[in-house]
Parts: C-alpha cells; sequence; structure tokens
C-alpha cells in the first residue's frame, strides 16, 4: 500500500472565514437599517441610494451571498479536504473562487444602491454580474469535482453528495433564470414574460434557498456536528433517503410561492403536493441531527459550538414544518403578501444558517490558529443575544403577519370591508416593526462579540497555513489520471449524473408545460405592448425596488376584488419582462392603479408621500422630480425588449418611439398644470413614473372604446388612449 | 373573452399523477439501497468525520478549551 504525505490547504479555509465574518456585519446592518426605515421612513435622509426598495435586495443579497455564501465555502473547503483525504484539486482555482466571489459581493454592493437591478428576488445582480457568478461557480465546481476525483477515501461521505447536489443544481438554476437579453451596460430584460417569468423566477427562488441554504448546510451539519460532538452520524441508512428525497422533492415545490395568483391551478396543486411531503425528508434530516447527539447533550450545556448547532438544527426544523404548512393554499391565503413570510424565511435564515455559521467559526478559529477560544463568557453572550435576537425579531413579525393578514379580510356586518384603507393595517404594525429593529440589533450585538471574540481568538494564536498528513492512495481503478470515461464510470461521476437527474425531473416536469402554457396564453386583443414612456417609467419603478412593497398581483379573493378591483389575468401580463408581481405588501397592490388618481396625486404622493396619505411610511422620492429620463437609453430598450418578443415594429425606436413619448409627455405636462401643478420638465422621471403607474391595469379596463389594437399596429397608437 | 384558459390544458391531470409516482420510485429506490447497505459499510461511514485527527490536538477535549471561562 502506498503511502501519500499531502498538506490540507488552511489558507483559504481562513480567507472565506473572515470574509464571512465582515459581510455578516454588513449584511446584518443593512437588514436593520432597512427594518427601521420600515417605521421611520425619513431615515434614508433623502438620499436615493439607501431607500428601502434599493436597500432589500443589498440586505438579502449581503446575507444570502455574502455571509452564508462564505461560509459555506469556508465549510466546503474544510471538509472536502478531509474528507476527501485530498488537498483542493486546484489552488489557482480555490483562489479564483475567493476573490471572484468576492469581487462579485462587492460588485453588487456598489450597483444595487446605485439601483441597477432586475428586479427578480436573489436574482437582483444585472447580466455582467450574472456572467462572472457564473464563471466563478463553474471554477467552484471544477475544484470540488476534481478534488473528488483525487480522492483517497473509496466512500464518498453524505456531506459530499449535499456538496454535489448543490454545485450542479445552482449552476442550472442561475443560468436557467439569468436568460436575459442586455439593453446597456446595466439593463437588461428576462426572455420569459408574465406568467413564464414568475415560474421561472420561483423555479430559482424557492430552490435558491433549497440548494444554496439548505442542502449545502446540511452537508456542513453531517460534518461538523459529529465532529463537534464526537459522536458519529445517528443513522447513515436516514441520511441516504435523506438526501435522494430531499433533492428530488424540493425542486418541484416552487410554484408553492405563487399560490392563487394567474399561475395555472394545476401548476400551483402540484407545488403544493410536494411542499407538504417535503416536510418527511426535512424532518428525517433534522431528527438525525438532533440524534447525533444522543449521549452527547451534557456537552451542549458548556460547548458554545454545540449550542449554536442545536437551535441552528432545531430552527431548520421549525422553518421546514412551518413552509410546508405555508405551502397548503388555505394558509397561505392568509399568510402571503404578509410579514408572517418574513418572520419564516428569518427563522431559517438567523437561525439555521445564522447559527450553523457560527457554530463552524467557533468551532474552526482555535483549532486553524492551534489555540483556545478567547473567552467562553464572550461566546455565550453571542449565543444569548443571537437568540433572544431571534426571538423579538419572529415573534412580533408573526403577530405582525398575522394580524394585518385578517384585517385585511375582515368585513362588516353589512358586507363592506372594514379596513377599506390599506393604510389603517400598516399603522397597526408599526409597534412589531419597532419590536423587529431590537430583535436586528440584539442579533447584530451578538455578531458584534462574536467577531471580537474570534478575532482574539486568531490573535492569541499562530496560524497554520497548511496541515501536513499522511494517507494510503487508492487503488488506480476508481479514477486512473486523465480517463474521462473511467471518472464517468467510478461512483462519483455516476453519482454525480444521477443527481442532475433527480434535480431536472422536477424542473422538467414544470417547464415542459411551461412551453404548453406559451403556446395557450390568450392573446388579448386590449393587452398591448407598453408605450415608450411607461417602458422607461417601468424601468424606474424597477430601479427604485417598488416591488419590494408593492404586489401587482390581485388574488381571486373578494377582500381583494373589493379593495384592489379586478383579479389579475394571466393573459394581463404577456409583455411583463420581467414580471413584477413582488412577494410583499408593505404597501398596497397597484396592479389596477391605473387612472384610480389623477397624475397631480401621483406627483404630489412621490414628492412626499404623507401629504396624499397621512401616516405612510413610504420614503419621499423627491430626485425623480428633478432627475431627467434617460432618452439616450430608448432605442436599446426598446431593441432589446423587442429581441425577447414585444412586438414593437421594426425601427420603431428611430424616430417614433421618441415622439411618441414626447406627445404622451406634454399630456400628462398638461394634466399636472389642470392639477395646479406648473413647470414640470416633460423629461423629468417623474413623468415616465406616472405614464406608468396610470397604465397599471388599465388594459383590461379600457376595452372597447380605447384600445382594440391589433397585434401588428404600433404601440404609437396606444398613448392616445393612455390618458388618466 | 377574457378568461384563464390555462386551467383547460388538455390531459393536465396526468402530471400530477406521474409526478407522485416518480416520487415514490426515487424514494422506495433510495429506501431499498440503504437498507441494503451492510453495517460495517454504514459504521464506517457514519464515523468517517471523526476519521480526521489534524485538528483535534489541544482542542479536541472541551474541559480547558477556553481561556476565559
Amino acid at each position: 500500500m502506498k503511502i501519500d504525505t499531502f498538506k490540507y490547504d488552511n489558507g483559504i479555509v481562513r480567507a472565506f472565514a473572515i470574509a464571512t465574518v465582515v459581510w455578516a456585519l454588513v449584511g446584518f446592518s443593512a437588514g436593520l437599517l432597512a427594518a427601521c426605515e420600515l417605521f421611520w421612513p425619513g431615515l434614508n435622509a433623502g438620499l436615493q441610494y439607501i431607500t428601502f426598495g434599493r436597500l432589500r435586495p443589498l440586505h438579502t443579497n449581503a446575507v444570502i451571498f455574502a455571509f452564508v455564501g462564505n461560509g459555506m465555502f469556508m465549510g466546503i473547503y474544510y471538509s472536502l479536504q478531509r474528507l476527501c483525504k485530498a488537498r483542493m484539486f486546484n489552488d489557482k482555482l480555490s483562489w479564483f473562487n475567493f476573490w471572484g466571489w468576492n469581487a462579485i459581493i462587492v460588485a453588487a454592493a456598489i450597483t444595487l444602491p446605485l439601483g441597477f437591478t432586475t428586479s427578480k428576488e436573489y436574482a437582483e445582480l444585472e447580466w455582467p454580474i450574472d456572467i462572472a457568478i457564473a464563471v466563478v461557480w463553474v471554477a467552484f465546481t471544477i475544484n470540488l469535482l476534481g478534488t473528488i476525483r483525487n480522492r483517497r477515501e473509496k466512500h464518498l461521505y453524505v456531506a459530499i453528495w449535499f456538496y454535489i447536489a448543490t454545485a450542479l443544481t445552482v449552476a442550472i438554476l442561475h443560468i436557467g433564470n439569468s436568460m436575459e437579453v442586455p439593453a446597456g451596460l446595466f439593463k437588461s430584460y428576462p426572455v420569459y414574460a408574465g406568467v413564464q417569468d414568475a415560474l421561472v423566477q420561483w423555479w430559482y427562488g424557492h430552490n435558491a434557498v433549497a440548494f444554496f441554504l439548505t442542502t449545502p448546510f446540511l452537508g456542513l451539519m453531517y460534518y461538523f456536528l459529529p465532529k463537534a460532538a464526537n459522536r458519529p452520524v445517528f443513522s447513515y441508512r436516514l441520511s441516504i433517503i435523506h438526501f435522494w428525497s430531499l433533492i428530488f422533492i424540493y425542486i418541484w415545490a416552487g410554484p408553492h410561492h405563487l399560490l392563487y395568483t394567474a399561475l395555472p391551478d394545476w401548476a400551483q396543486s402540484l407545488g403544493m403536493a410536494f411542499s407538504v411531503m417535503l416536510v418527511a425528508p426535512s424532518w428525517g434530516g433534522m431528527l438525525n441531527g438532533l440524534l447525533t447527539l444522543r449521549g452527547a447533550w451534557d456537552k451542549v450545556r458548556q460547548d458554545p459550538v454545540l449550542k449554536f448547532m442545536v437551535v441552528a438544527i432545531t430552527a431548520y426544523g421549525m422553518a421546514t414544518l412551518e413552509g410546508p404548512l405555508l405551502s397548503i393554499k388555505s394558509v397561505n391565503s392568509l399568510s402571503h403578501y404578509t410579514d408572517w413570510t418574513i418572520a419564516h424565511v428569518h427563522t431559517g435564515a438567523l437561525g439555521w444558517n445564522g447559527f450553523l455559521t457560527y457554530a463552524m467559526l467557533y468551532w474552526l478559529f482555535p483549532r486553524l490558529w492551534e489555540t483556545k477560544l478567547y473567552s467562553l463568557k464572550l461566546a455565550n453572550w453571542h449565543f444569548w443575544l443571537g437568540l433572544m435576537g431571534i426571538m423579538f425579531y419572529a415573534i412580533p413579525m408573526y403577530w405582525a403577519g398575522v394580524t394585518q393578514g385578517l384585517m385585511w379580510k375582515e368585513f362588516t356586518p353589512d358586507g363592506f370591508l372594514r379596513y377599506p384603507n390599506f393604510l389603517e393595517t400598516v399603522l397597526q404594525l408599526i409597534p412589531m416593526y419597532r419590536l423587529r429593529a431590537i430583535g436586528g440589533t440584539l442579533y447584530l450585538v451578538g455578531a458584534c462579540i462574536g467577531t471580537y471574540n474570534l478575532y482574539r481568538t486568531a490573535k492569541s494564536g499562530v496560524f497554520q497555513r497548511e496541515t501536513e498528513v499522511q494517507a494510503a492512495s487508492l487503488e488506480s481503478d476508481t479514477h486512473s489520471a486523465g480517463s474521462g470515461h473511467r471518472w464517468l464510470e467510478s461512483k462519483a461521476g455516476w453519482f454525480t449524473v444521477l443527481s442532475v437527474v433527480a434535480v431536472m425531473i422536477g424542473g422538467a416536469v414544470e417547464i415542459v408545460p411551461l412551453y404548453l402554457i406559451k403556446s395557450n396564453v390568450p392573446t388579448l386583443s386590449s393587452v398591448k405592448p407598453y408605450t415608450p414612456l411607461e417602458v422607461l417609467g417601468r424601468d424606474l419603478y424597477i430601479r427604485e425596488g417598488c416591488v419590494g412593497c408593492h404586489s401587482q398581483m390581485i388574488r381571486p379573493f373578494r377582500s381583494e376584488t373589493e379593495r384592489y378591483g379586478e383579479y389579475s389575468k394571466a393573459g394581463e401580463f404577456v409583455f411583463d419582462h420581467p414580471f413584477l408581481w413582488g412577494s410583499k405588501r408593505t404597501g398596497p397592490d397597484l396592479h389596477r392603479q391605473g387612472g384610480k388618481y389623477p397624475d397631480a396625486w401621483h406627483y404630489n404622493h412621490m414628492e412626499d408621500p404623507r401629504s396624499t396619505s397621512p401616516g405612510s411610511i413610504m420614503p419621499p422620492y423627491p430626485w425623480l422630480l428633478t432627475q431627467k429620463l434617460d432618452l439616450k437609453s430608448l432605442p436599446a430598450r426598446i431593441r432589446a425588449l423587442r429581441k425577447v418578443g414585444v412586438p414593437y415594429p421594426e425601427g420603431y425606436e428611430r424616430e417614433t418611439a421618441l415622439q411618441n413619448l414626447e406627445a404622451q409627455s406634454a399630456k400628462i405636462v398638461a394634466n399636472l398644470n389642470f392639477g395646479s401643478i406648473s413647470n414640470v420638465p416633460p423629461d423629468a422621471e417623474i413623468i415616465g413614473m406616472i405614464a406608468y403607474l396610470q397604465r397599471l391595469g388599465t388594459d383590461i379596463k379600457s376595452a372597447p372604446q380605447a384600445a382594440v389594437i391589433e397585434d401588428s399596429a404600433a404601440p404609437s397608437d396606444v398613448v392616445v388612449n393612455r390618458n388618466p | 373573452m377574457i378568461k384563464n384558459v390555462l386551467t383547460n390544458l388538455g390531459g393536465i391531470g396526468l402530471y400530477g399523477v406521474v409526478s407522485v409516482c416518480l416520487f415514490f420510485t426515487v424514494f422506495n429506490v433510495a429506501l431499498v439501497f440503504a437498507l441494503l447497505k451492510k453495517r460495517a459499510f454504514l459504521t464506517h461511514m457514519s464515523a468517517l468525520p471523526l476519521a480526521d485527527d489534524t485538528h483535534s490536538g489541544p482542542c479536541s477535549e472541551l474541559k480547558g478549551n477556553f481561556r476565559h471561562e
């Protein structure tokens, strides 16, 4: 037997660990600031870069991809080498992964506040960054599979299965959801529209939760929990069933994000059924984790690593029970669009991902620096502050969600809405929003203490850049060098193929009908492409992140049709690249906003929301009144939209589009004059925003006298009929 | 005219049946696969994270593992 001497690379683990700690503070701070803006709307101090709409994607991206992402890489780079008894496949790829990933995060931190966003949740970054993500992820995947190929341990431990599933599925999801046509360096339109875009987005969005926040962390749990508890995994059999069931089912459940929307009912039911089934493998994994601690519970009282892990696994169990519950249509009808969803995701993010990441950090730092943890007391403070933070976050948000959901649905005995003014239901929640901010502060303070503790730990030790080890080399029959076919034939190769097949089945069953839907979407003669001014206005709506607080999807409930108007139809969104249905109503739904108020109301409302809606928590948008529309980019936008299927006539963007835009602007300026608002420049951004808001949901209202225009008609005809 | 005809796609009910059948097939195959594994193999695999002792030095014992207890 040949014994190899080799070294594990700890340097890359340290780099990801430090990045994890730093980005955690950034992500939590952004979240806290966003949370405070909901009860203190002027907190952005007039700065457009940090309004809630722009801050929210920054917060989610920083927490998911920066904090959790770096933590995931940290854990994988540490455990993979040891489980494979091999150094990482290629050091250059490792560092490319590190610097590339963190450069992407910096790019996100710059572009999102500037308003460069696709508006698709957890996929907000624009196309050049999307390409960078794909390249870096491929580098990571090659490094992962190459290390597995060079392994000296014959069998692949279950953690590695989860890593493989993560690497492959995230690549598929990211590429599938990022199919877009550029309209400039930082602007693109997705190739999908309306219903299709919504389904692809939530196929991605749901599985980003599954394969970025769940599967890699389950793999890390299966490695670090036995290490910390010094106990073998409770049931390896259970872990096998856990893995296959989980990756197979998860991918089907995306449509549960779209219950009661214009998505076909069969797809909603399929999503609901698989979501309910998902509780079985999830709890299998949770129980396997908790039972691994059998005989080691006495250690949990003393060891902060185990404390953090127990709460993390418990939070995973709670979130994965709640998720299927929320996917039941009747429950979802109450919870959707409310803070209940926010509570749910934070149980997962703060509890499961956050606490497991800190458990790994507390476990790794003393070992990487060959020292002891600086302070047990500080670690305990971190634990309790974090736990209290989760409680103070989640409980008020559950309360707020249920309160608002019930208020939206309540009718008087006479059959009228009890709270017809949406704002009434928001004002009820302000105390909950304040409590939530206390929770966030506690969690952030805990994280700061943890950071100090880890820093002092590192300072007290000597970093061990590499660890030299010896291991017997494997016989060459499973992975001889340079033999691609043998690689495929080896277990790891087959395993990879099978994982992809398992994941792709669910995706295919959703995507095949997607094409069927496309061929069956009714072409409503009254639904027309947006006018050039509306296109620019819509892009401003996207830039400002309005979708973070306002849905454009009226569900077919009496409580919604009474409040907002006719429920939303699939055929109304065929030119919506991207769809803007939203997932949260901090403000009211806007799908039937068009024509509801005069232009002057919108002008005043955007300048100071409290002048038209006393008590509103929406921030003012005074810059819309002074900044100019980006008219130069209009041709590129029209061209890109034509490429993705919007039927603008060939050459329309050269002259007609601008003439059309000017005509529509002039009408809005005249309307504003009529409303005693004079001297508004016709090329001010507010004009585009008003045009778009006044268009919303009017297509089916404007028929038959206004918009009976055949597909071949130029959108210029539309302008004439778009006046509020 | 404006109707959500998407709900009337022909033969779409089949998807639900096929999906559930697929799931149970995958689940049962995984179950059989797991049950057929030998105990020695399972014992070896479940203890695999513990086999790596490169970092068990000063931190392997909980007691005395912290500077400021």
